[in-house]
């Protein structure tokens, strides 16, 4: 169990992004571009580490914000902004870096275009503005050891699965399985610790 | 561990993508099964696994990423699209120069079509002027073959003239050129239009008696000319005693309707 620090700061930027995405219904052009200002740096930031190629991230990166435009009516304004916008562009991302492969299946029978994210954030998330869990989960996985932290990495910037891990890092299935699952177990400890 | 525990175990694995096609699809087989608590924990998963992009390395987008997109969402914008709107931006250009060329393309042909549909009407007239020189041609040939004929006619020297003097003294007298092989000519001057629907009728009188046998019919033009011809008269030289010309109705008559305003005694 964890406590749970209530922080102002991030139940206040969680309202924000909800309001702007309310806003972005009524077709309010400065509430798209806060909404760009509040959140481009980092989805850019993850699908150029996925991509590895900046006027391709850039064509991506326009893509998810077009298609936050474009459909906002399809975002549930009650659940978490920043972890679907995300997901979103993680899943965009990957599309680009294996088109047509059999991880494009995969994700989109998992996925939907629009992902689906907790109804409700969780505790941790209100404790933690997202500056400060930024750096909790670099620290957190930077002190994984190294074959560990590139299975997580390879299953989250590569789309990897369980056997293209395990081959890639010539390293037993059981053994990637148990790695991933414990590290993602680690970060959501390390989380919903307070500070 | 019980089999939800296990399936418990599989939910951040399913949230990166990261499972493999076997447990994926008992996770999903029981995700299906309507597994609230699984369902809820999959949610904090995919949660927690959308921390993992703060392990990207910081970068900054470009400044003209921006600038495209905010030119591009204040057009639609001012376009009055409404969210779901399928804009012009999303068209990739190879889709744009497919519609341009498509549409050249159809103008290059609709021009073509024009062109051709001229060249036809074009080729059309000038066939129908061809055709109509060569009517006109053909029937100054007949008229001239005609007239060559009618001359023959009154040149050779076995034709036998045959005058018709009038009934009428007030009309003119009419004469008539009859060659054994190449026909009949009668023709007269300033003669009287029968008017109506009336010609003047031909008629052979037989030697030997009996009704007198129908020949052409014709009539004077505007100046009271004619020259009328019979290659092939129905009855020969020797045979016909007289030739007589009547007024009847248009098309000829089987036997006269009318009496005879000229007849002349063949010799």
């Amino acid at each position: 169990m964890f406590l749970a620090v209530f922080s102002p700061k991030g139940n206040d930027e969680v309202s924000l992004d909800a309001t702007l995405m309310q806003q972005l219904l009524r077709r309010d052009v400065s509430a798209f571009e806060e909404l760009y200002e509040r959140h481009s740096r980092i989805v850019y930031s993850l699908v150029l580490r996925i991509l590895r190629q900046g006027s391709t991230a850039e064509e991506v990166v326009q893509d998810v914000f077009l298609q936050l435009w474009r459909n906002c009516a399809r975002y549930d304004t009650s659940r978490p902004f920043v972890p679907w916008l995300l997901t979103l562009a993680r899943n965009r991302a990957l599309d680009h870096l294996r088109l047509k492969s059999e991880r494009q299946r995969r994700r989109e029978e998992q996925t939907e275009e629009f992902p689906q994210i907790a109804s409700a954030a969780p505790e941790y998330e209100k404790a933690l503005d997202e500056k400060r869990r930024a750096e909790r989960v670099r620290a957190l996985i930077g002190s994984l050891p190294s074959a560990q932290k590139k299975a997580i990495e390879l299953a989250y910037f590569e789309g990897l699965s369980h056997s293209e891990i395990a081959a890639a890092l010539n390293e037993p299935l059981g053994t990637v399985k148990s790695w991933i699952r414990s590290g993602l177990m680690r970060l959501k400890e390390s989380l919903q610790a307070t500070s | 561990m019980n089999t939800h525990d296990q399936f418990r175990e599989l939910l951040e694995a399913y949230a990166l993508g990261s499972l493999d096609s076997a447990d994926r699809a008992l996770l999903e087989t029981h995700l299906a099964s309507g597994c609230a608590e699984c369902a809820k924990a999959l949610e904090d998963a995919r949660w927690l696994v959308s921390q993992l992009a703060y392990l990207a390395p910081n970068a900054e987008p470009s400044d003209m990423l921006k600038g495209r997109l905010l030119q591009t969402v204040r057009a639609e914008a001012a376009g009055g699209a409404g969210p779901q709107a399928v804009r012009g931006a999303e068209v990739p250009w190879w889709l744009w120069a497919g519609v341009a060329a498509l549409l050249l393309f159809s103008i290059y042909s609709a021009w073509n079509e024009q062109h051709l549909r001229r060249t036809v009407t074009n080729l059309q007239q000038h066939a129908e002027a061809q055709r109509a020189e060569r009517q006109k041609l053909e029937e100054q040939l007949r008229v001239a073959k005609l007239q060559a004929h009618e001359a023959m006619i009154w040149m050779d020297p076995k034709s036998v003239k045959i005058m018709l003097p009038p009934k009428d003294p007030k009309m003119p007298q009419l004469e008539a050129m009859w060659h054994p092989e190449m026909g009949l000519v009668v023709r007269g001057w300033k003669v009287p239009n029968p008017g109506g629907n009336r010609v003047l009728q031909l008629w052979l009188i037989p030697k030997a008696g009996g009704k007198p046998m129908p020949s052409m019919t014709f009539w004077p033009d505007a100046n009271g000319k004619f020259s009328a011809m019979v290659e092939n008269p129905p009855d020969t030289m020797s045979d016909t005693q007289a030739l007589a010309i009547t007024e009847e109705p248009v098309g000829g008559s089987t036997q006269p309707t009318s009496a005879p305003m000229w007849v002349g005694g063949v010799s």
